[in-house]
Parts: structure tokens; C-alpha cells; sequence
């Protein structure tokens, strides 16, 4: 069957970054469907978003406030957001009380003037808010079977009519046997869970006729634009870019021949070391470098104050202000500690598509982890592992910083719970070489590429690491205090 | 200008745009009638019509308690307001304008009634911003080319 036999049903877009992609395209035309949640769960904010986006005077919205939000307060909270156009209100949109009918418990009364309402305007959008006190409750005095009628014949009119319909209602999981659910095509699910200090939002699409939604929990965020909606990424449905094993300078002297010739390009690189070892020296010089090679780039930072990061960074390399400030370069700060991880590719993503970026720093995982909302820290390893996974099927260069503890009687090369995702690992210590701190860095895995073996000396000068010569006279460099080996002078530094 | 008919001038810095709405509103009322008493009840054709209108907005208990605290704040300045009653969810919503008008003579009643709509058009526009408070009183205006018999006529 070909695209017209199958009379496609067209879409309209909800105005709310990222639902679209979860309900599969976006919400069905003159489809009826239930936003659900609890208290405070945003189905309001939803609701209005939808309307805002769609109605016109032509074909308006109709907003049926119920008992519950009392309307003036609701228009005063929800004129706050951006996405409030008091200009549509009165032409575009009109808010109708019905407590009246309700409040008369008469469901026939109701639905004569929902419809005799949506006769006289004839919208593209109906809100019910709240559907639930019009007769879901229990003890509510209403038969079941009225309630069945009365949803069936409201479904039936405002299809009839061509409206896209939306009812509102504070239903519990263990309600899903209301007549409402049964007869909708979409039902939104809404929740916001505890988890210590933190609340997570989520959303979850528990059926969309015409549309194959994204399956499971996809958390959002409200902010003064509203509600945006971060997409679960699934993973790797999409083909990593064919790179041809093309090298990307890091632009850290010497670190370069260490790696077989500089960093591969789409690869994820993992860069881990102690506190103070330079790995967010050796980031910023890999992202200055492909600025200078006329590339682009976004740095994610979580452990510092964008100011503080963008100051370091001036210091030693006034290209990068210069490139931030020209838009080659975008810093993001994410530092709340109620983030998702999908917020957070949502973010970067977005800055990567928006400058066509090819080098990406994350620094660090270390900061990523504790910015996380705890739900959320117990599964790191698999949500990094999609992050990363779609960052790089992207064809962008992820480099990764990671901090691991100093520890002079064992050598802990990188972030056990990540260094999986990684294609190239590379290592920051520091050992003791004659009562004095040095640093030496390694490179761990360059996956399917030869790299060298060697451990060598580094220091963190006014222009940023640069790397010095091996360490062969010394035995025992793994553990912090190597020994000399046979030539008593003391290793050179590079200059 | 001072009023003769209230005791002081409590309006706000916004009454001008407030005053200049309710005074359209009631000129927009049909005046059928040539009686002396014209004002006071086209004043109060105004409020039913914006009581009607406002409820399907707000619903008739949140119109209701904004008519209720304009009144209450208009009334000590307009002694021709203590006879006004304010009926709920009743055609018509405003009662007693006879005995107002009686009482206090129709130009106080007139006047009156209009302060008492500034004051309601004013706390609508602190609760949901001047724009859309002028947006639902101009959907008044639009009610009343509709039913353009709606002229009030209280026994």
C-alpha cells in the first residue's frame, strides 16, 4: 500500500521540544486524547503549550476549565511562561467555565455545552481541565455506564467536529480501567518522582493510535519556556559516520606521536588522571587546536563556573574567548544536580547540530555523575554508554575527561565504570622521582591502532601540557615511586 | 474632577485606561429607554452583561468574588451602592438599582456603579495583566451588539 492508499493522518506539532519525537512524528490530527499525572505532574503546562502552538482565529482553541484550578488563578500562573500569548487569548483561544454543569452533576448537561461550544467556535483544539472531576472519581454519584456514554459520545463529537482533544485528569496507574483510557487514542502519562534531594520529571507515552511512540520513561524539565522533553535515546539506532581513520591533532606537543599519529577522528577518548594533572588543559588544547584548523567545537563543562573555565582558557589561548565569541565555540555549562542524562545530550546535541561541530569535551564525568539526579547516578555506565554511543554516531570526537584517585600503591588507569565506552584511553599520574612530584602520562588503548607503550614525562607550562621524553632509566613507574634502573642522572625535563 | 457623590478618591494610577473601558462598556449598553434614570441602569446592563460574560471565562463563582471585592472596596465611597445586591448565578445579577436610583438619584447611581466596574476591571488586571483584562472586557462589547435588546428593565 502506498502512501496516499494509506490516507496518512496528519500531524500536528505539540510547540513542546522533544514530545513530538517521543509520540512518534507528533500528535495525531482530531485525535482525543488524555494527559494524566498527579498534582503539580505539569499536565496544565502541557496542555497549554499544545494550544498556544496551534490555535489561530480561524481555528481556535477551547480551554474547558472544570472544578479544581479556579481559571483566574490558572490564567495568572500560566501567563508567566514565554510561551503565553495574551494576543491569542480572547481570539484565538477562549477559556470556558462549566462548573456550573458540573457542579449540577448532570453529564448530559455537560456535553450539551461542550458541544453546543464547539458547534459555535469550531476549534482545532478542545482542552477539558480537569476531565477527572466531571465524573472519574469514585464516590463521584455517577453509574459507570453514564460515564461510559458520556466519554464515547464526547469522543464521537469532537472527532466529529475535527478536533484534536485533550482531557486532563489527576488518574492513578491502577485506574487505567476508566472508560476514558479505552476510548483515547493518546494517553500522556506525567509523573515527577523523589529520589533524596532531587525530583525527576518524566513522561511516558502509554499509547498513541497511528504513531509508534518511543517506548519508556523520557524525563522533561519545566522552565519559564515551558515544557521540554528529553527523548530516551535508544540505543544505536543509527550507523556510526564512516570516518577514514583520519588523525585529529590534539594539540599537545608530543601527545600526538604517543597516540600513532593524534586522536581518531569519531572516536570517544577518555583522558583520566588525579586532581590537579592537567586534564582539562589537555581538553581545552584539543578543542583549541581543531578551531585552529578551522573545525568547530562544544565544551560541556560541569566541574566549573563557565566564567571561571572560558578565564582559564583565555589565559593560555586567547583564541578560544575569541571563537566563543564568534560562535565557532559553544560552552555549556550543566550543573543543576537533579540533570538527566538525556538532558544533557539534548543539550549538547542541540549545540553540535546547531555549530556543526566535530570536537566535543565533556569535562568531566566525574562532574557529569554528581550533576546527575541520583535516580539517575545508579545507571551511569548504561546512560553514558548511549550518550557517548550517539555522540559519536554522529561522526563529532568525544573527549572524555575523568578524575581517578591518586593512589602510590596502585596504579588505577582509568574510570572503571566508563573506560568500556571509550576507543582510546590515555593517562595522567604523578610519581615520585627524587623527593620531587612529577607528572608522566600513558596511553592506555587506541583501539585498533598501534600507540606507544611508554610512560613519559609532562608538565603544565603558561601554554598548557606539553609532553617531554620517556621514562627508561626507571623501573616501578606504576607505582608512583619508580626506582632508577642504571644511569644515575636525573630524568630530563622538556622545555 | 472631584466627585460630589463619593466621600474620597481611592482609583489608582490606572483608573484613566480602567475608566475609559467601563465608560465604552455602558455606552455600548442599547439606551431604549427616555426615562431620567438612563445612566444608572445602562451602568447596570453593563455589569450583568460583563457578569455573564466574565463567567464564562472565570465561571460564576470566581466572577462573583471579583464583583463581591470590587463592590465591598466601592461601596464606602458611594453611599449610592448600599442598596446594590450582588446575586450569583441570577438574571440579573445586579438587584436594588430601583432603590438605589430612589435613594441616591441616578447620576450618583451611575456613577457608583461605574467606580465599582473600574475597581473590577483594575483587579483583573492586577490578577492576569491589563491586556488580557482589556481582551475579556472587550468581548463584552461584542456580547452587547449581539443581544442589542438586551436592554435591563428592573420592576
Amino acid at each position: 500500500m502506498n502512501e496516499a492508499e494509506r490516507n496518512p493522518i496528519r500531524s500536528l506539532p505539540s510547540g513542546v521540544p522533544g514530545f513530538d519525537t517521543v509520540v512518534g512524528g507528533g500528535l495525531p490530527e482530531f485525535s482525543f486524547n488524555l494527559i494524566a499525572g498527579g498534582p503539580g505532574s505539569g499536565k496544565t503546562i502541557l496542555a497549554h503549550q499544545i494550544m498556544f502552538a496551534n490555535a489561530t482565529v480561524e481555528r481556535p482553541a477551547l480551554y474547558f476549565t472544570v472544578l479544581g484550578e479556579p481559571t483566574l488563578k490558572m490564567l495568572r500562573y500560566q501567563r508567566q511562561f514565554k510561551y503565553f500569548d495574551p494576543d491569542l487569548a480572547g481570539s484565538a483561544i477562549h477559556f470556558i467555565n462549566l462548573s456550573a454543569e458540573v457542579m449540577d452533576r448532570n453529564l448530559g448537561d455537560v456535553l450539551a455545552r461542550i458541544v453546543s461550544e464547539t458547534e459555535r467556535a469550531k476549534p482545532g483544539i478542545v482542552v477539558v481541565d480537569s476531565f477527572r472531576t466531571i465524573g472519574g472519581q469514585s464516590g463521584s454519584g455517577v453509574p459507570p455506564i453514564e460515564l461510559d456514554q458520556f466519554v464515547q459520545r464526547l469522543a464521537l463529537h469532537l472527532t466529529t467536529w475535527e478536533t484534536t482533544s485533550f482531557l486532563l485528569g489527576e488518574y492513578a496507574v491502577e485506574e487505567q480501567r476508566n472508560p476514558v483510557f479505552t476510548v483515547a487514542d493518546g494517553i500522556f502519562w506525567l509523573s515527577q518522582a523523589t529520589d533524596r534531594n532531587s525530583v525527576v520529571r518524566k513522561l511516558q507515552v502509554i499509547k498513541t493510535r497511528g504513531r509508534a511512540p518511543m517506548p519508556g520513561l523520557h524525563t522533561f524539565r519545566i522552565t519559564d519556556d515551558g515544557l521540554q522533553v528529553f527523548p530516551r535515546i535508544p540505543e544505536h539506532t543509527r550507523l556510526r559516520h564512516e570516518q577514514q581513520r583520519r588523525r585529529l591533532s590534539t594539540g599537545v606537543p608530543g601527545l600526538d606521536e604517543m597516540i600513532g599519529g593524534g586522536v581518531v577522528a569519531g572516536d570517544a577518548v577518555m583522558l583520566t588522571g588525579p586532581a590537579g594533572s592537567g586534564k582539562s588543559t589537555v581538553a581545552t588544547q584539543f578543542i583549541a587546536e581543531g578551531l585552529k584548523q578551522g573545525e568547530t567545537g562544544v565544551i560541556a563543562v560541569f566541574e566549573e563556573y563557565p566564567e571561571d573555565y572560558l578565564a582559564r582558557a583565555d589565559a593560555r589561548d586567547s583564541e578560544v574567548g575569541d571563537m566563543i565569541r564568534s560562535g565557532k565555540l559553544e560552552l555549556i555549562y550543566l550543573r543543576p544536580l537533579d540533570l538527566s542524562v538525556d538532558e544533557a545530550l539534548a543539550a549538547i546535541l542541540e549545540a553540535v547540530q546547531r555549530l556543526k561541530a566535530t570536537r566535543i569535551v565533556i569535562d568531566s564525568l566525574s562532574g557529569f555523575e554528581v550533576a546527575l539526579a541520583p535516580t539517575f547516578r545508579e545507571d551511569f555506565r548504561e546512560s553514558l554508554y548511549r550518550l557517548v554511543g550517539t555522540l559519536t554516531a554522529t561522526g563529532v570526537t568525544v573527549f572524555m575527561t575523568a578524575e581517578v584517585p591518586e593512589g602510590f600503591s596502585d596504579a588505577k588507569f582509568t574510570s572503571e565504570k566508563v573506560s568500556f565506552i571509550t576507543d582510546e584511553i590515555l593517562v595522567q599520574r604523578y610519581v615520585e622521582i627524587e623527593g620531587e612530584l612529577l607528572r608522566v602520562m600513558a596511553v592506555i588503548k587506541v583501539r585498533g591502532s598501534d600507540h606507544s607503550h611508554e610512560f613519559r614525562l609532562y608538565e603544565i607550562t603558561e601554554n598548557g601540557v606539553v609532553v617531554g621524553g620517556p621514562l627508561k632509566e626507571y623501573d616501578g613507574i606504576i607505582t608512583g615511586v619508580p626506582t632508577l634502573r642504571s644511569l644515575p642522572s636525573r630524568p630530563k625535563r622538556s622545555k | 474632577m472631584s466627585s460630589p457623590y463619593r466621600s474620597n478618591d481611592t482609583t489608582s494610577g490606572k483608573v484613566p485606561a480602567a475608566r475609559e473601558i467601563v465608560r465604552r462598556l455602558i455606552g455600548s449598553r442599547p439606551r431604549k429607554q427616555q426615562r431620567g434614570d438612563t445612566g444608572a441602569r445602562a451602568a447596570a446592563a453593563a455589569c450583568d452583561s460583563l457578569y455573564r460574560e466574565l463567567s464564562r471565562w472565570v465561571g460564576p463563582d470566581g466572577c462573583h468574588a471579583l464583583f463581591a471585592r470590587a463592590l465591598a472596596e466601592t461601596r464606602p465611597q458611594y453611599p449610592a451602592l448600599e442598596k446594590i445586591q450582588l446575586r450569583a448565578r441570577s438574571e440579573p445579577y445586579i438587584e436594588g438599582i430601583a432603590d438605589s436610583i430612589m435613594a441616591s438619584g441616578d447620576p450618583a447611581t451611575a456613577e457608583a456603579l461605574e467606580s465599582m466596574l473600574v475597581r473590577l476591571v483594575e483587579l483583573l488586571g492586577r490578577l492576569i495583566g491589563d491586556d488580557m483584562a482589556g481582551k475579556l472586557i472587550d468581548r463584552t462589547f461584542g456580547d452587547s451588539e449581539q443581544s442589542s435588546g438586551d436592554t435591563r428593565e428592573e420592576a
